[in-house]
């Protein structure tokens, strides 16, 4: 086996193993959280994976952002085909974001969605993202796609900001699990926390590494249609 | 119960469908690269 192909292998195998780790300490290994109700104590169960997915996309749109301004210097393809395959792998887990807070908002808010400020600013920032691919999906020239892609994603970026301290800043629906006066989870629930942010930043790269080379593959076949032109 | 499994359920499905489309549109990049090869190869040979 070739070192090339070990890495790959190797992050998502132990990424892998990681997430599955996280799935049992969030579903059985964390105790219950201090709610009254069953359905409420297993709804909350939710959050290991949610906040975990919300995170990624926030890291994944921060990675965007810095490639995008280091491409606007530089013009090197790798930026831009990191910037993409980091706002397509943010964009992916922003609706798992809000699928997954819409089914916990069910049982604990007796709603599937409230236009409150932390949820509508999340789905803006997805659409917001949305229109990124879409934008670079309709520049036809490479050099043009990538340099509007590039300020798009920055631009785009100050959306994460927003929604990180629209729970602050407003009085939304929204539970704060750490505010000013601490967390709101027992040490045990913030160690499956925190391993579940591990596992996840984790499979991020695995899948940006997979992503990145995808990129590449497309830009070897562009290469070799141009030569037969 | 059937709210966290639903949860759960979704999020593995989002990153399956993920990780899919990227396994598909690779294969789909490789088999085009093997043709696009075999052309310039043939291409290459027929100019000698």
């Amino acid at each position: 086996m070739k070192k090339n192909d070990c890495l790959p292998l190797l992050l998502t195998v132990s990424s892998s193993l990681l997430i599955l780790l996280g799935l049992y300490l969030a579903l059985a290994g964390a105790p219950d959280a201090n709610l009254k109700s069953e359905t409420g104590r297993l709804a909350q169960r939710i959050i290991y994976f949610h906040i975990a997915t919300a995170w990624v996309g926030f890291l994944a749109f921060f990675v965007t952002f810095v490639a995008g301004a280091v491409y606007l210097r530089t013009q090197r393809r790798q930026w831009d085909i990191a910037a993409l395959a980091s706002a397509e792998i943010g964009t992916v887990f922003m609706l798992g974001v809000l699928v997954s807070g819409s089914i916990w908002a069910r049982p604990a808010w007796g709603v599937w969605w409230v236009w409150d400020e932390r949820l509508t600013i999340s789905l803006v920032q997805f659409l917001i993202y949305v229109g990124y691919l879409m934008l670079r999906g309709s520049v036809e020239d490479p050099a043009r796609r990538a340099r509007f892609a590039a300020v798009y994603g920055v631009v785009a970026f100050v959306s994460v900001p927003v929604n990180f301290v629209a729970i602050r800043l407003w009085r939304t629906q929204h539970p704060l699990v750490f505010g000013v006066d601490g967390g709101g989870l027992s040490p045990n629930m913030m160690f499956a926390f925190f391993f579940c942010l591990i596992a996840f930043s984790l499979w991020y790269v695995t899948l940006m590494w997979h992503r990145i080379r995808l990129e590449r593959l497309r830009d070897q076949v562009d290469e070799l249609k141009l030569r037969l032109v | 119960m059937g709210y966290l499994i639903a949860a759960y359920a979704v999020l593995w499905a989002i990153s399956f469908g993920l990780v899919l489309s990227m396994h598909l549109r690779q294969r789909r990049l490789q088999l085009d690269l093997r043709v696009l090869r075999q052309l310039v190869e043939d291409a290459a040979s027929s100019d000698e």
